[in-house]
């Protein structure tokens, strides 16, 4: 090599080559500083990446994808058991440290940005009016905020770095091997941040006042979600680890939750008055106008209720939501469809159902046998108008066409009444005998006693050996595109926006908060009727039964009502982690499926419940309430203790 | 150039590899028997901190059988403090502000092979009451006793799940078992413990098993570190 170098040397002073004599000029095919922090058009570039690194779990997300992935068919609902998907076995964890996802180095490239942005940005200060200086530092405080959320959530604490770490060649990188901070640390920071967000922020956003960048009440709305995640784990976790300087890496004190509830508390009050629930199509009177102001919701750009968003626009940025959870019946060019099938356990969450005693759905008479219906809609004839707007029901109306959901045909005699296929709480295949089903989609009819002929299945499933279909008797109606043309319906060609924070979370929010104080006797400076009356307020918008007396405004009614608003919206996977109940509601779990037949011989639909046909297995493992921090990641920071279990 | 990078790529990886054994058991010190477990991420296995390369290493794990024995013969001779994790009482025990209370770890010096023996308090012991028996319709019966392994009032907590597993294979547990003919049952409040110390008669659900051989494990759990299970050993059906 050193004779290369005299060569070239040789060759320099030969050819008469002198070396540049001003090295101080600066390269030309680089940006600098100035280029981006000197104009309004730069730092408009920068936030457009930070906005577009912005970690939230939108139409790209699922956890064996990742963030900002394009291909979900493992869908988020297919984790909690709102859904069935096809290409979900089991419980899941998020499948980090693959090549579409790097959540830790992608994470802290985020907040080196907003760090960079933070240092920076005051020194050409003069450039710009004050209000515009102090609107851009929060918004980086802001996606700073959200991204430390997004590590705490997942990891428990995680090591807080609030200023560009340099390295200098030749040096130690002992310092920039930062340990863990505790968890508390990292949820304080979180707070702090969002608090710098909300002093800086203004009213509306003065570069895009359509919620797709954050304001004052953005910020003061996901404090309020993130210090209730923070006042959950301080109340509900069991899992704790501690560095050896007694820094609990894992874990709250139980004595913390209180004052987190009250943080979350008096965040979401921020946006009392300033936003509100979306009523424009509402009437009290008239469920069909409840339904279809529910559908409205997610699409009505005028809204009120969104306070947070993310815009897609073809063909920069884009997604394939409606190309993964079409109907099949409506399937796309791209032939997938039907990813997202609600379980019969989520749809039951739901009023204006006939139930059994113990909350099942009624499907059989009292004596034993099903009940008959004439078309498959019948028993779900006063079904609350919010389930409708979520979920596809069997022969409910989409697009202009009956969404037909049929499992078979029953042959068998229903003189006397039709005995249930199977004995309840049987895990078994459906008998053969006296069915006829089919297999795929290329179906051949069956030749009904009238004449007429019928295929065995319906057009939207339920195929034995084709999962492209309604695998649990329903399909997913949430954000669903009904103007979308079929032959549009295709991966990489959805803009829908997504909402990330709509006022009925931070409701929501603020009632579960008060509802915790309350349980822990922590009610000085609350409104105790917050619950019931939020609670109602949601339930009134969604056309369900309102809450009796204050008193039935319990923790696990707030609950329920956020599972049932939020559905299909990636937010219940985070609120069965915070509550720390994932474990016991996926312990060795098969979900529940409604599978509707037509019985040749009465000519009339009758229902069967049962467990998945799949005897899928959900056993959501306890270790997972902190993930594992990626092997990469300890490897590079030998200071990193991984959290317990891996 | 090309001497260059011929003399980069002769330095061979010559340092050997690993070879050294570490041998041994986990064994539950109220019965002596070694503690059943579940193979894979959901059961026991060993730490191993190696304290001369490092005062904080970065630990290294590897899982336990089923049985409660453990074996590795790929471990580099050197210095380890070792320890084992389970559904057991912690043996190394912290209080709430992370300060090491008791520590039962145990320090070796590897050269070629090593045996351990860490004796534990199960969180629950299940044991079996006679064997399965095959009723007249081709399911079976099993029965058990579930009592607590520790004196421990920190976890002699309620008991939450009692369940039966059926599998074709005798690797049976929690993380494998036929779904269609497994008897799961999760218990609220104090109930599940009500049912410590009694003979617990479980049958198989779903009808007849498919008439081949059968494997049944029976394994409980309490709520108390990672939600790990205690387990009997394995008995099996032929039909």
């Amino acid at each position: 090599m050193k004779k290369f170098k005299y060569i070239i040397l040789f060759v320099c002073i030969a050819a008469g080559i002198t070396a540049c004599r001003k090295l101080n000029i600066p390269p030309k095919n680089i940006i600098q500083d100035p280029d981006v922090f000197g104009s309004t058009g730069g730092v408009q570039a920068y936030m457009a990446r930070l906005y577009s690194e912005l970690p939230i779990e939108d139409f790209r997300y699922s956890p064996d994808m990742g963030l900002n992935f394009f291909w979900i068919i493992k869908p988020t609902p297919a984790t909690t058991g709102e859904a069935l998907s096809r290409d979900q076995g089991g419980s899941s964890s998020e499948n980090f440290g693959d090549w579409h996802w790097d959540v830790w180095g992608g994470n802290y490239t985020t907040i080196h940005d907003c760090d960079y942005f933070i240092q920076t940005l005051p020194t050409y200060a003069k450039n710009y009016t004050q209000a515009q200086v102090n609107g851009w530092l929060g918004e980086a405080y802001f996606v700073r905020a959200m991204t430390y959320f997004a590590l705490v959530k997942r990891f428990g604490g995680v090591p807080i770095v609030n200023k560009v770490l340099n390295y200098t060649p030749g040096s130690d990188v002992a310092d920039l091997k930062v340990p863990r901070s505790s968890e508390k640390a990292v949820w304080d920071q979180v707070a702090s941040d969002l608090d710098l967000a909300i002093t800086n922020l203004p009213e509306a956003n003065a570069d895009y006042g359509d919620g797709s960048r954050a304001n004052k009440f953005a910020a003061a709305a996901f404090k309020s979600r993130a210090m209730l995640y923070a006042g959950s784990v301080a109340k509900y976790n069991k899992i704790t680890l501690f560095d050896n300087d007694h820094n609990q890496v894992c874990g709250l004190q139980a004595s913390d939750a209180a004052g987190y509830f009250q943080k979350a508390y008096d965040a979401a009050k921020m946006l009392d008055g300033k936003y509100s629930l979306y009523l424009a199509q509402w009437s009290a009177t008239d469920k069909n106008a409840q339904y279809q102001n529910f559908v409205n919701l997610f699409s009505d750009p005028a809204s009120k209720e969104n306070i947070f968003v993310r815009e897609y626009q073809y063909p920069n940025s884009v997604h394939g939501y409606d190309a993964y959870n079409v109907p099949r019946q409506l399937m796309g060019p791209n032939g997938y469809s039907s990813e997202v099938n609600p379980t019969l356990d989520f749809v039951e969450k739901f009023d204006g159902l006939p139930k059994n005693a113990d909350g099942t759905l009624k499907t059989l008479d009292a004596s034993g046998h099903y009940l008959l219906y004439s078309n498959t809609m019948d028993i779900f004839a006063n079904a609350e108008p919010r389930l409708r707007a979520s979920v596809i029901l069997p022969g409910d109306v989409f697009k202009g066409q009956n969404i037909e959901i049929r499992r078979g045909i029953y042959t068998g005699s229903a003189a006397g009444g039709i005995s249930p296929l199977l004995p309840a709480g049987s895990k078994s295949q459906y008998p053969t005998a006296n069915l006829v089903v089919s297999s795929t989609a290329g179906q051949t009819a069956y030749k009904l006693p009238d004449g007429t002929l019928m295929n065995p299945a319906g057009l939207s499933g339920v195929f034995t050996g084709d999962q492209t279909c309604a695998i649990s008797g329903f399909s997913v109606r949430k954000w669903l595109n009904p103007n979308l043309a079929t032959s549009q319906v295709l991966e990489n060609n959805e803009t829908q926006t997504w909402i990330e924070m709509r006022y009925a979370e931070v409701l929501l929010n603020k009632a579960e908060a008060a509802a915790e104080l309350v349980s822990l006797g922590q009610t000085g400076s609350i409104n105790t009727a917050d619950p019931f009356t939020i609670v109602n307020q949601i339930r009134s918008r969604a056309g369900a039964d309102l809450l009796v007396g204050a008193g039935d405004a319990t923790i696990d009614v707030v609950r329920n009502e956020r599972r049932k608003e939020l559905a299909f919206e990636n937010k219940t996977y985070w609120d069965l982690r915070r509550w720390r109940i994932f474990d016991k509601e996926q312990n060795g779990t098969i979900y529940r499926v409604l599978m509707p037949f037509y019985s040749a011989d009465a000519g009339k639909y009758f229902f069967d419940q049962r467990t998945d046909e799949r005897n899928n297995v959900y056993n959501y493992d306890t270790r997972w309430y902190y993930e594992q921090i990626p092997g990469g990641a300890i490897s590079k920071s030998s200071n990193l203790i991984q959290n317990p279990g891996y | 150039m090309a001497v260059g990078v011929a003399s980069s790529c002769n330095k061979t990886d010559n340092y050997a590899a690993p070879s050294s054994t570490i041998t041994g058991s986990t064994v539950d010190e109220g019965t002596g028997q070694t503690l059943q477990t579940e193979i894979g991420g959901g059961g026991t296995r060993v730490k191993l901190l190696e304290t001369s390369y490092s005062a904080n290493p970065v630990p290294l794990y590897f899982q336990s059988k089923q049985d409660g024995t453990f074996n590795n013969t790929k471990v580099f001779p050197a210095t380890y403090k070792i320890s084992v994790e389970g559904p057991f009482v912690p043996l190394v025990q912290t209080d709430n502000t992370g300060t090491v209370v008791s520590d039962s770890s145990q320090t070796i010096v590897l050269k070629d092979q090593a045996t351990l023996k860490f004796k534990v308090q199960p969180y629950l012991r299940v044991e079996w009451v006679g064997k399965p028996v095959i009723n007249a319709d081709k399911s079976v019966t099993v029965q058990v006793k579930v009592t607590r392994g520790t004196n421990i009032p920190a976890y002699q907590l309620d008991v939450t799940n009692i369940n039966l597993y059926v599998s074709n294979t005798q690797y049976d547990g929690q993380n494998n078992y036929d779904p269609r003919y497994s008897t799961l049952t999760s218990y609220g409040g104090s109930t599940g413990t009500a049912l410590l110390g009694q003979t617990i008669t479980i049958t198989t659900t779903g009808g007849a098993l498919p008439l081949q051989d059968a494997y049944f494990r029976v394994g409980a759990r309490i709520n108390a570190g990672l939600n790990q299970y205690n387990y009997t050993t394995t008995a099996s059906v032929s039909f």
